[in-house]
């Protein structure tokens, strides 16, 4: 079938089969911040904005981008420039293969107006996991970005 | 695969009375997977786009909740932070924001699996299901609509909406799990305490959830004897073992819980 998106403001057309994950079409199209990690949800390293709503891409559907305005990290630099630095400050980063689905997520939760307390950022990160840094670091860099 | 998007509730019987076997969709949270590990589905019916399917409103002392309410949705309601506070609470523990930013509580019902919190917490608050199909509508309880592990009664039918009758008295609601927040119930226990007395329930208690009726009738009674508790709730709930964890694992968290609601329930 034929799918047609905006994916960071530009148009893009999928010739691809109703099954196929939206992970691997946005990765096809060159997004390569958006990672494959476990495939089912639960570590969100696939997170980007559809229709402005944080999901997990390993779980959508082709057809749920129809129409849709898709975003990912590659589209929200200068928006996450600061997000991004504090976390290179704070050496919350090892790998890195985690770090855009929590630099999305940590976006996606101060400009809610997020509460700026561990305890409330710990939570907000539920849907994000890392094999590498124990979280300490990654929460004081959210806690600390420069507003 | 053939994929049907449905615009609205008739297309959306229409198309389910010519696909009988269809995997409707809507957060895919549970079909993404299904689709995965499942043989191939011949037909996909998108119902995301329907608007009669969202929303929630009150009414006659009844919440009316759309079956494509998400989950975050529920969680930021007032109206259900106000009236259905253990709903609420249920919603808080349920997944992750990004899954429940795309989880609806249709799907958490239709999709029937043991585990299902939202699924426990409407049965100890007495809800309704709403089903739709060519024929009209019907409304069912919640409780009956289950016929096993993921089985219901679901004929031809899409979950339009659920009718909970709003909260009064005390509540108690927990999940165990093996994070707190994110992933399945090992044990939840939700239970309310209204005029009509105890009305308890759990996830991962058995293959659906069901009220613990001979608990319920023990504590109207005033008998909280820990002796006397255990003894219903084992014959309450048949919780399976499995690979995450044992029946007499799950029975003695349910136990706790239930003596935890006692002595600690939530005013309202
Ligand atoms: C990482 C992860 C964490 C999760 N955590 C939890 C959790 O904490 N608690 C919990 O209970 N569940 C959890 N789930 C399971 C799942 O998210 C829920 O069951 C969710 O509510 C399903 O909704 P959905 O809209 O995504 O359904 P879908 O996946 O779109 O559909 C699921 C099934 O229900 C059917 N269906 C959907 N809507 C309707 C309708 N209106 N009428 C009739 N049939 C319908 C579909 O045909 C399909 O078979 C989790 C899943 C994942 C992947
Ligand atoms: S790859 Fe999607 S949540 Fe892990
Ligand atoms: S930095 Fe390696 S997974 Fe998080």
């Amino acid at each position: 079938m034929q799918i047609t998106c905006t994916i960071n403001g530009k148009v893009h057309r999928f010739d691809c089969a109703p099954e196929s994950r939206v992970l691997d079409l946005v990765r096809e199209a060159g997004m390569t911040s958006v990672k494959a990690g476990c495939g089912e949800g639960e570590c969100g390293a696939c997170s980007l904005f559809v229709n402005g709503r944080l999901v997990n891409a390993c779980l959508l559907l082709a057809p749920q981008i129809q129409d849709a305005e898709v975003v990912t990290l590659e589209g929200l630099q200068e928006e996450t420039a600061a997000i991004r630095e504090s976390f290179a400050e704070h050496g919350a980063v090892q790998c890195g293969f985690c770090t855009p689905g929590f630099v999305l997520r940590a976006y996606d939760y101060l400009s809610h107006g997020g509460e700026r307390s561990e305890e409330a950022i710990k939570a907000a990160l539920d849907g994000n996991l890392c094999r590498c840094t124990g979280y300490r670091k990654i929460v004081e860099a959210i806690v600390k970005v420069k507003s | 695969m053939n994929y049907l998007r449905a615009t609205n509730l008739g297309e959306a019987t229409a198309l389910l009375a010519r696909y009988p076997e269809a995997l409707l969709l809507c957060g895919s949270t549970d079909a993404a997977l299904q689709l995965r590990h499942a043989a191939a589905t011949a037909t996909l019916i998108d119902i995301h786009a329907l608007e009669e399917l969202k929303g929630v409103s009150v009414e006659d002392g009844h919440m009316r909740i759309g079956a494509l309410v998400t989950l975050n949705e529920l969680l930021r309601s007032d109206v259900v932070r106000a009236s259905l506070p253990l709903l609420a609470a249920c919603a808080e523990t349920f997944g992750s924001h990004q899954i429940r930013n795309l989880a609806t509580v249709g799907g958490n019902i239709a999709n029937a699996s043991p585990a299902a919190d939202l699924t426990a917490a409407l049965v100890a608050l007495e809800a309704t299901v709403t089903l739709a199909s060519q024929e009209g509508e019907r409304s069912v309880p919640l409780e009956a609509f289950y016929c096993g592990y993921k089985c219901t009664k679901l004929d031809h039918e899409l979950i339009t909406a659920v009718t909970v009758p709003l909260q009064t008295g005390e509540w108690y609601y927990r999940k165990a799990g093996m994070r707190e927040r994110l992933n399945i119930a090992k044990v939840s226990i939700a239970l309310t305490q209204g005029h009509g007395g105890f009305r308890i329930s759990g996830a991962s208690l058995g293959p659906n959830p069901v009220r613990f009726r001979t608990l319920e009738a023990l504590l109207d009674g005033g008998v909280y004897d820990d002796a006397a508790i255990k003894e219903a709730l084992e014959s309450d709930t048949d919780p399976s073992g499995g690979h995450r964890s044992t029946k007499a694992y799950r029975l003695r968290v349910a136990f706790n819980m239930i003596k935890e609601a006692l002595s600690q329930p939530e005013e309202r």
